[in-house]
């Protein structure tokens, strides 16, 4: 994960900064975009990029650490190439959420907050998605599933294959 | 019963019983305009700022975001303009259980959110705004950035803008994105991670209109409220006289400085319905009316057993009050917190109240951002408590040590900073107090009958 060649580099640096930074009074305002870029091109934020941005941003790497571990959506470890993101909220609880979750993990053989050997799928449990109206429903990396019945995760995980 | 004679804030968003939600699209700008946008701001423009405030605080509109603290009233909190930056912060974080109105707004007619921002802008003297939008909604922030590009080509925002230089600046309009943290939708919280920081909520006062984002004087509205001002604007100095005519008064006698629940309101019906979906009425219809009216009744026949009013921060609605009233008074007269957010979670017969709370319970146990001890301890200790009591190892003693440490987490002024813990709080009370035969029995080895499991689906 240590490389010669940074992660930020000058033309995303530039980019950031034209884009992102200039909308802020402050740089450390970038932060949450910054990482949302970062991750976005790598995957996960390896400890290198955490520097890096710190850098670009004028801040101590500990500063960037401590915002980004308070979020979930930032991974300071890499996950699966599809995340389920399974809504386990009221809404989707009472709408049948245990056995989608259930059936994810029998059919992938991981339990929440795994990922499998071959580095495909991580399977992750999420409070409140904002679609409760199509209980149970999952995010599937950026793709929401409403309205999901165990037979529709078959074919999720076929179109996936 | 009360029923809009036509939509209001879904007049481009198609939705029972005036249009077919699967012909929902995106609204562009353009067609927008052509279907009688941009005439509200049109007509602000033509005002003084200050009476553009004084008509909102005239129309009595209460936030949607849950607290409904009149719009008005916190616009008029802002301290006189210094020429200085002054922000706008837009509450699209929607993360409250139950809650899912915002996002068609955002995802299909994102145009009248953006006319309401400039709005308010014009009207508080404030240059940048920001768009605070949860991380998980991605088709929304395509669609958003979309529209925002879009009012930016059309000279709403940016060089040039047609609200003029505020504060010296040309007004900006940027979206901000989240990152999975309930916490950051509390104004305080989202203000902090507009900064870039952990989203820790701040002791207030002061208050975001005096001392927010950056240190300066920020106004914090919830989508949905940003959108009804459009409406009310657009029909000038009638558009209060308009608003008023819907929805319901102040209890009777009561001083004007009691606010009602005037307007439309967007409630969002999830659960054991059989059509569940973000419904627009007047603010005052009855349960009973939006669950069989709107939602074409309980699904499978089932009887109706409890329903949270407004996303689970506001406690539950019990069996015996399936006709309640929802609007902002609800709290006081059927012993919950408040109308919340209107997101309606309606549970029927089979549903298990024990594994309902201890779902709720978890939430907070998960989302509590941990800077205050009885929330970040007291939600855990509580959620253990009813894994425990679900199981059937629990003990009568369990539900008053529930009581007491659900009080201690909530309610005692100062010892917490936010108003998760106060939620967490009227949850477990509001659903151990109304079922309290079930959750006893569960308790009492020998009366404890099974009951079917929750999402029985
Ligand atoms: N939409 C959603 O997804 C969620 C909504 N909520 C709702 O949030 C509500 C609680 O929100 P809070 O912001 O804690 O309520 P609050 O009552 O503290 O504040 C409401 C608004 O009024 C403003 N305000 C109040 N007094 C003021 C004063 N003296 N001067 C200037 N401004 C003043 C506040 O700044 C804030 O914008 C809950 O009732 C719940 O329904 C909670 C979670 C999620
Ligand atoms: C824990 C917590 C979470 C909140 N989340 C949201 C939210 O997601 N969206 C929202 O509009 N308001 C949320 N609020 C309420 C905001 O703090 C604030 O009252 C609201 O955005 C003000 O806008 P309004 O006056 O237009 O309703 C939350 C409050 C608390 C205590
Ligand atoms: S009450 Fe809970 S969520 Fe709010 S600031 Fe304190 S610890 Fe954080
Ligand atoms: S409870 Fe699952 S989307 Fe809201």
């Amino acid at each position: 994960e240590r490389t010669d060649t940074p992660y930020l580099d000058e033309q995303l640096k530039q980019q950031l900064e034209q884009d992102v930074v200039a909308r802020y009074p402050t740089r450390q305002a970038a932060t949450l975009p910054v990482l949302h870029a970062m991750q976005h091109r790598i995957g996960w934020l390896p400890p290198q990029a955490i520097e890096e941005i710190a850098d670009f941003l004028e801040l101590e790497a500990s500063t960037v650490l401590d915002t980004a571990t308070f979020y979930e959506e930032f991974w300071l470890e890499p996950k699966g190439k599809y995340v389920f993101w399974i809504c386990q909220s009221l809404s989707c609880e009472i709408m049948g959420e245990k056995s989608l979750t259930q059936t994810l993990k029998e059919k992938l053989g991981i339990n929440v907050g795994e990922t499998t050997p071959d580095g495909k799928f991580t399977l992750m449990k999420v409070e409140c998605l904002g679609s409760c109206g199509t209980a149970p429903c999952a995010l599937v990396n950026e793709v929401l599933h409403e309205n999901l019945d165990v037979n529709d995760l078959d074919r999720i995980l076929v179109e996936l294959e | 019963m009360p029923l809009l004679n036509e939509p209001i804030l879904f007049k481009r968003v198609p939705t029972h019983p005036w249009g077919d939600p699967s012909e929902r699209r995106y609204i562009s700008y353009p067609e927008y305009v052509e279907t009688g946008g941009y005439k509200a701001l049109e007509y602000a423009l033509a005002q003084e700022p200050k009476d553009i405030v004084e008509l909102v605080k005239a129309a009595e509109l209460r936030g949607r975001g849950g607290a409904g603290f009149p719009a008005g009233m916190k616009w008029g909190f802002l301290p006189p303009e210094d020429g200085e930056r002054r922000y706008l912060a837009v509450n699209a974080d929607e993360s409250e259980p139950g809650t899912f109105k915002d996002q068609l707004l955002i995802q299909f007619d994102p145009q009248i959110i953006i006319e309401g921002i400039a709005i308010c802008m014009h009207a508080c003297r404030l240059d940048t705004a920001y768009f605070y939008i949860r991380g998980e909604y991605h088709r929304h922030r395509e669609a958003f950035e979309k529209a925002i590009a879009e009012a930016y080509d059309n000279g709403v925002f940016g060089e040039n803008s047609r609200l003029g230089k505020i504060n010296d600046r040309w007004p900006d309009l940027f979206l901000h994105r989240g990152a999975g943290a309930y916490i950051c939708g509390e104004e305080t919280g989202l203000l902090e991670s507009l900064e870039g920081k952990r989203g820790w909520p701040r002791i207030k006062p002061p208050f975001p209109a005096v001392a927010g984002a950056f240190g300066r004087p920020t106004i914090i509205n919830n989508v949905e409220t940003l959108a009804a001002v459009v409406p009310v604007v657009e029909r000038g100095t009638e558009g209060p006289a308009w608003f008023k005519s819907m929805g319901v008064d102040r209890p009777e006698g009561a001083p004007p400085t009691v606010p009602a629940s005037y307007g439309f309101k967007l409630y969002g019906i999830s659960g054991h319905v059989n059509r569940p979906e973000v419904y627009e009425d007047e603010l005052g219809i009855k349960l009973s009316y939006l669950i069989e009216h709107h939602a074409q009744g309980m699904r499978n026949g089932k009887k109706f057993k409890a329903a949270i009013p407004g996303g689970i921060s506001m406690g539950i609605l019990g069996t015996d009050q399936y006709d309640a009233e929802l609007d902002f008074d609800i709290g006081k007269k059927y012993a919950c917190l408040g109308l919340g957010t209107a997101g309606v979670v309606v549970m029927d017969e089979d549903t298990d109240m024990v594994a309902v709370l201890r779902n709720i319970v978890r939430f907070y146990a998960h989302e509590s951002c941990g800077q205050c001890t009885p929330c970040r301890e007291g939600c855990n200790w509580m959620y253990k408590m009813l894994c425990r009591i679900e199981e059937g190892d629990g003990t009568t003693r369990d539900l008053d040590l529930l009581l007491e440490l659900a009080s201690s987490v909530g309610s005692m002024p100062g010892t917490t900073i936010c108003g998760l813990a106060d939620g967490a709080n009227w949850a477990v009370r509001t659903v151990v107090n109304k079922f309290w035969d079930e959750f006893e029995s569960r308790v009492s080895k020998q009366k404890y009958v099974s009951l079917a499991v929750v999402g029985s689906a």
